[in-house]
């Protein structure tokens, strides 16, 4: 099979190229990031990031035949060839297919992915009932993959100031959690012309997503509980 | 400021859509129902208080809904200050003056005699 990738060292190329290999899956290799490995015993130059390959961590994010996902959930069957394979599109190149993901992070810091509870913490865990435990759901599975953000037309147009599909997920998560006592704030710091409201509702994220969750939904839900907020 | 940033922007830009939309369906209805436009139903429309009235809310809604929709535009294409101010300010100006000349349009019908 004949795969195409975006090649770039920073340190020896003066630009961007595109190099055609041809390889070869053996049994056992259902997978592009199969083929990426096996690819990488042939040349070991080719850089690209990968660990858990079963779609949990997130890392072999990268734009396949002009689609974002990730390589270790894409079937080598049915793939168009030659596969096209470049870095995640708006992200800075640091090598390769691996892009730098400073901003993108910075991002998620920046809507404190964590939960704020300023009462007594009582003696055992806080309790949530089966409905608002329920409301987390297709909102903590997110794995930050950055496959939506890099997808985003409105996030390649202000990456440093739209937080992007992927940490405004992750913002509604803490927001619809019963359990943060911080819902204000948190809504009080996304009411931003840029942080929120570059959403121009287009749900290239929600289209693009390797994990079927749908940010532009929970970008949706924020707008409706800043008008719940407000009134 | 607040009222053309954030959450207040999209909820004008939502409401104004409302407004438009309305429009559009009635000035449709009256198309395919009412009797044929001629110049002297539309001069009779736009020179009766309630049609004057509505036009110019119109205009101030479609003002109103192409800032909101323009500044966006401003805002995602154009990052260099000394451009994008100038530029928000142009567009500002040149809708409020078609409001205005919009509303003294329909004003003088009923200030001047005849």
């Amino acid at each position: 099979m004949r795969i195409s990738i975006y090649r770039f060292n920073p340190e020896t190329d003066a630009k961007p190229r595109m190099q055609d290999y041809d390889v070869t899956p053996e049994a056992g290799d259902k997978k592009l990031l199969d083929a990426l490995m096996r690819l990488k015993t042939i040349d070991d130059s080719l850089s690209f990031r990968r660990s858990c390959r079963e779609g949990v961590c997130g890392s072999d994010a990268m734009n396949i035949n002009g689609r974002n996902g990730l390589a270790c959930l894409t079937s080598l069957a049915g793939l168009k060839e030659p596969v096209v394979l470049r870095p995640l599109p708006g992200f800075p190149v640091i090598r390769e297919l691996i892009v730098d993901m400073t901003q993108f992070f910075a991002h998620y810091h920046a809507i404190k992915p964590y939960l704020i509870n300023d009462e007594q913490a009582p003696e055992h865990e806080r309790l949530q009932t089966p409905e608002e435990r329920d409301r987390l759901n297709g909102l903590y599975e997110c794995i930050l993959c950055a496959c939506c953000s890099a997808f985003c037309p409105s996030y390649w147009w202000n990456p440093d100031k739209f937080i992007g599909p992927a940490g405004l997920l992750q913002a509604y998560r803490f927001i619809s959690d019963s359990r943060d006592t911080a819902t204000a704030e948190r809504l009080a710091y996304l009411d931003d012309v840029y942080r929120l409201y570059r959403c121009r509702t287009i749900m290239n994220c929600t289209e693009v997503c390797p994990k079927g969750l749908s940010p532009s939904h929970a970008i949706e839900r924020i707008r409706l509980a800043l008008v719940r907020e407000s009134s | 400021m607040r009222l053309f940033l954030g959450q207040r922007a999209w909820m004008l830009q939502r409401a104004t859509a409302v407004v438009l939309l309305v429009f559009l369906a009635a000035a449709a209805a009256m198309l395919l129902v009412g009797p044929p436009l001629s110049y002297e139903r539309w001069h009779e429309l736009a020179t009766s208080p309630h049609g004057a009235v509505l036009i110019v809310v119109l205009f101030a809604a479609l003002a109103l809904h192409g800032w909101i929709g323009i500044r966006d535009i401003v805002l995602d294409y154009i990052h260099s200050p000394a451009v994008r101010l100038p530029l928000l300010g142009l567009i500002a100006l040149v809708l409020i003056a078609i409001v205005i000349r919009v509303a003294l349009t329909m004003a003088a019908h009923f200030t001047t005699p005849g």
